[in-house]
């Protein structure tokens, strides 16, 4: 038996990711006493319509988040508990919908700092229409063995310790949240456990009192005595001891009252409770309210250190004087386990999965991400650069000296080529357009191809087969890629020749061969070939693609990897494109009409449909 | 709860037309003068200065005086701004008219539970306490609002008659306005003054309690809550409320000045019975502080370097209940960083520190604590099974 929750207890949250985070621990408690699921819906109206994920042991619950409570309790009308969340400027108008709504019997609230006035309103209200407003600032309550509401109970592990999967004799009352947790391990420990326990929050005005919960602890035939921690501040307390000298009582009361080092402090000092507040000449004082407590015939230890001590003394009393039953204790191996999430079991090896997907360049689960192994911030320590960075990420390798040199010439050579290009052009337009940079970049970057920037590949890759498979034979290459090919990848150029090189080729070529000591097999080859080819046509010579082709292969770059240089290389540019037309408040541009040529059918009626 | 300072609370008067005298708060001696030069009632009124702090005893430290002239007060102001009363220091005065009256009247507004209850007397002054007899009451339901003739009533029940019983229930009236709407959980206004030969009344003297998280919906508050305790907040307390205002969860801390035993208590209710343990077991607490609802581990961190810095200690206690969501390991981690940091400050020599906790992780949390032994700490961990303030125990007995 208990009080305020029971296994029929189906219950509203309202409130964002605090609320979820309670719900997941109330569906541990329902699968520790295979109860189904108590809570029902969300009410929060910023993710109205979505659904969160509540695990019941390994049972996955879709629950839906609602706008508003209406729509709530209409599609779960066996909903009659509200758990308040939601921040303390929305509490009250909240809590008062709940308060209000036929279906819902008790409101607990959690929501902390809710103004006084507040809480007084709530609490009036609730008394009008005959409900329980419990809280603010409450952890939640607890019905062992029937219904947990809120995170009270703390972690599953504790849920067992403290026996919480079936009902012992003992209610709980506190102010306090994490002092309700520990009064229910006391009562575990020195008694048989509880039937129920109530935090009603430590703030001054709470919305329901310590009398009101004896009253219905006294109606409770399972409950046999009552554990109350109370603190300094307020009257509840006193009005507790008055209630329980007014006349016989069924219940034993056990109280455990904080604060009296109040006598030893500054006047006025406030603890970690709102409600914690010695008022003028001593009311509420923690050592009047032990007095009248004692006085009405409740056990008041002088410290919280007796409390186990007074707990034990109770249950023997009760078990003495055949009030309470000896309980066997339940094989806790009999208790259900929670069901380990697949990270736990792999941790412990007992489990195969099989991975989704595998990596070979970069790991990031230490402290800082390693390249191929080396520890990013040590490569930035030890003078390496970016071009190192793109030796490890694209080809597993750190390049030599010489290597990261050529790497930097490259990307720096191809960063940009003016704006006319199809890449430089199509982030412009996309910029005057006043799209995103991302999006304006990837613009010019679906221009990467065939015909623009993407012969690198191709050129790296035919040149390698031609010193592979034609080795001393050109003209057998040439002709082999007229056959198969079609124009060979890297030579040819709309408006460089012979007569008017490429000075970004001759460079490359020159520092390459000159300054460096690489062994440049493909390139070689690749200026073999243009001699016979700018031999047919002046313009066809050796360009900028072709050049880089090679050395890349040279480099022993893996052959795809290769257009990679170009893109990183010019995204540089087309980054720059963007920002200088963003920065320049470009306008929207369309093409003129002039440079259309509209070769379209002449005006004509439109037939009618058929 | 909330205290506010004089100043402060007579513009929230004057919002709801409950008579003030004339006052202006100041910084500076200098601005004194140029706001006689603006103001006729510097001139021509006999003045008083208060400093505008929250001391206690302001009047037997000699931060009142009353009676001036303009230049008196300037003087005056001089003189007590950048006074220091222990960790104290007087910043700011409030200046106002000292109002040539009558009689003196006592009125102050409470609220409780059900609602507030609205108290009167016609023998205010500083000898209310010896009148406390002529005290009348009324019982204010929550967001009822008394007729004038009910306040009439009271008023005339509490001695006041004719215009001044009327013009009492008027001023009545805006009190509990006032009160209401500014969510304020008390005012006591000693005394309300009144001048008969123009009618004139004014509150001089007012201490108001505001509700600090109604805050919200308060646009025009702009002043900050002032320590309840007789002293300012020192640095530390304040650094620590400026961390408490910005995280999830809080963490508090008030200095106690002597002590020996620091404590780095876990909740809001443990907390409470960690301090009267010491205090049952003879032992003197060197601060009261808190941290609860899973505050992040720097609020933690520096939680614990504040109190490590406590001059003198010879404990520390790190007890706590048995957590419902509060993580053990997370905020633990912010207490060891916050020892060894202390540590290798040269602080904790010759300090024991004591450890009691439960709750999420506390398997972990406890272990890595531990662990501290071999960086040469003194200390002593428990787990659950230990009853929750038995470690103050042991620390006193050692």
């Amino acid at each position: 038996m208990s009080i305020l929750a029971n296994k029929d207890t189906r219950a509203v949250i309202i409130g964002g990711v605090a609320g979820v985070n309670a719900a997941k621990r109330m569906a541990q408690f329902d699968f520790l006493i295979n109860k189904p699921l108590t809570i029902q819906a969300f009410v929060y109206p910023p993710e109205a319509g979505q659904q969160k994920e509540i695990f019941r042991g390994g049972e996955l619950n879709n629950i839906t988040v609602y706008g508003g409570l209406s729509p709530a309790l209409q599609e779960h009308p066996q909903i009659n508990t509200a758990l308040i969340y939601i921040g303390a400027s929305r509490g009250y108008q909240a809590a008062k919908e709940c308060i209000e709504a036929p279906g819902i019997k008790l409101i607990s609230m959690i929501t902390e700092g809710i103004p006084e006035k507040d809480a007084k309103r709530l609490s009036k209200l609730a008394r009008q229409h005959g409900k329980i407003f419990n809280g603010p600032s409450s952890i939640g309550i607890m019905s062992a063995g029937e219904c947990r509401l809120g995170v009270i109970g703390g972690e599953f592990k504790n849920l067992k310790l403290c026996n919480l999967y079936r009902a012992g004799s003992f209610g709980v009352l506190t102010k306090s949240g994490g002092l309700s947790n520990e009064a229910m391990w006391l009562c575990a420990q020195n008694g048989d456990g509880v039937t129920s326990a109530v935090a009603i929050g430590g703030d001054a005005y709470p919305g329901t009192d310590f009398v009101t919960y004896l009253e219905m602890f006294e109606n409770d035939p399972a409950t046999k005595a009552v554990v109350m921690i109370g603190e300094v501040g307020g009257s509840l307390e006193e009005e507790a001891a008055e209630w329980l000298g007014a006349q016989k009582r069924r219940i034993k009361l056990i109280a455990a009252i904080g604060g009296t080092c109040q006598e030893v402090l500054p006047q006025g000092m406030k603890f970690g409770h709102a409600g914690a507040k010695e008022g003028k000449k001593g009311a509420g004082s923690a050592r009047s309210k032990m007095n009248a407590l004692r006085e009405a015939g409740a056990y008041v230890p002088d410290t919280f250190g007796g409390l186990s001590k007074a707990i034990k003394q109770v249950y023997q009393e009760l078990l003495a004087s055949g009030d309470i039953k000896p309980e066997a204790g339940i094989d806790e191996s009999l208790l259900p386990q929670l069901p380990p999430s697949v990270q736990e079991v792999m941790k412990q090896g007992e489990v195969v999965v099989e991975p989704l997907i595998r990596t070979t360049i970069s790991d990031d689960r230490g402290e800082e991400p390693r390249y191929s192994g080396y520890a990013a911030s040590e490569l930035c320590e030890k003078g390496y650069g970016i071009e190192d960075v793109i030796g490890l990420l694209w080809n597993k390798k750190l390049p030599s000296r010489e290597e990261s040199e050529i790497i930097k010439r490259i990307v720096m050579i191809s960063a940009d080529h003016g704006p006319a290009v199809s890449g430089a052009f199509g982030s412009i337009i996309a910029a005057c357009a006043g799209i995103d940079m991302p999006q304006a970049v990837s613009a010019g970057m679906t221009m990467i191809g065939p015909r623009f920037g993407g012969a690198v590949t191709n050129a790296g890759k035919y040149f390698k087969m031609g010193v592979k498979e034609f080795p001393n034979d050109i003209p057998g290459f040439l002709s082999w890629m007229k056959d198969n090919v079609g124009p060979v990848p890297g030579i040819g150029h709309r408006v460089k020749s012979l007569k008017n090189p490429d000075k970004r080729v001759k460079y490359l070529v020159s520092y390459v061969k000159n300054e460096t000591s690489l062994h440049t097999p493909c390139l070689d080859y690749a200026l073999e070939v243009e001699k016979i080819t700018t031999g047919k046509k002046d313009n066809l010579i050796l360009n900028v693609d072709g050049t880089i082709g090679c050395i890349l292969m040279d480099l022993d770059f893996p052959e795809h990897s290769l257009n990679g240089f170009f893109v990183l290389a010019r995204t540089i540019g087309m980054i720059g494109h963007w920002i200088d037309q963003n920065n320049q408040n470009a306008r929207l541009i369309r093409l003129y009409d002039y440079l259309i040529n509209y070769a379209v059918k002449p005006e004509r009626p439109v037939p009618e449909k058929k | 709860m909330a205290k506010i300072l004089e100043g402060p609370a007579m513009k929230l008067f004057n919002k709801w037309g409950i008579p003030v005298p004339n006052y202006v708060v100041i910084m500076d001696p200098n601005r004194l003068s140029q706001l006689g030069e603006a103001n006729k009632w510097l001139r021509e009124s006999k003045l008083v200065v208060k400093a505008h702090e929250a001391i206690g005893g302001r009047f037997k430290l000699g931060l009142v005086k009353i009676g001036l002239t303009l230049d008196e007060a300037i003087e005056a102001s001089r003189e007590m701004i950048g006074t220091k009363i222990g960790t104290a220091e007087v910043r700011q005065v409030i200046v106002a008219e000292m109002l040539e009256h009558d009689e003196e009247y006592y009125f102050s507004i409470i609220g409780n539970k059900d609602g507030s209850e609205l108290l009167l007397s016609k023998k205010g002054g500083i000898d209310i306490e010896d009148n406390w007899g002529t005290v009348k009451r009324m019982f204010i339901e929550l967001d009822e609002n008394p007729s004038i003739e009910r306040l009439t009533e009271l008023a005339v029940e509490a001695g006041f008659e004719g215009e001044i019983a009327e013009r009492v229930a008027k001023i009545s009236s805006r009190l509990i306005l006032c009160f209401d709407n500014e969510d304020a959980q008390s005012i006591e206004i000693n005394p309300l003054v009144i001048r008969k030969s123009d009618m004139r009344f004014a509150a001089l003297d007012a201490v108001m309690n505001v509700d600090w998280d109604a805050r919200f919906r308060h646009a025009d508050w702009d002043f900050k809550p002032v320590s309840e305790i007789g002293r300012p907040f020192t640095e530390a307390e304040q650094q620590i409320m400026d961390i408490d205002s910005r995280i999830k969860g809080s963490v508090k801390f008030v200095e106690v000045p002597g002590g020996e035993v620091a404590l780095l208590t876990a909740g809001g209710g443990a907390s409470v019975f960690y301090a009267d343990a010491v205090v049952a077991r003879g032992g003197t607490i060197a601060n009261y502080a808190e941290y609860s609802g899973d505050p992040a581990d720097w609020a933690v961190e520096a939680l614990t370097e504040t109190i490590c810095r406590l001059p003198n200690i010879k404990h520390i206690i790190v007890g706590g209940a048995i957590a419902n969501f509060t993580d053990v390991k997370a905020t633990f981690s912010g207490i060891i960083n916050g020892f060894r940091e202390s540590k290798s400050k040269g602080y904790m020599e010759n300090v024991k520190i004591w450890v009691r906790r439960g709750g999420p992780n506390e398997a972990q949390g406890l272990a890595a604590i531990r662990k501290l032994q071999e960086e040469g700490f003194d200390i002593h961990v428990y787990d659950r099974s230990m009853p929750m303030t038995d470690i103050v125990d042991m620390a006193m007995k050692s």
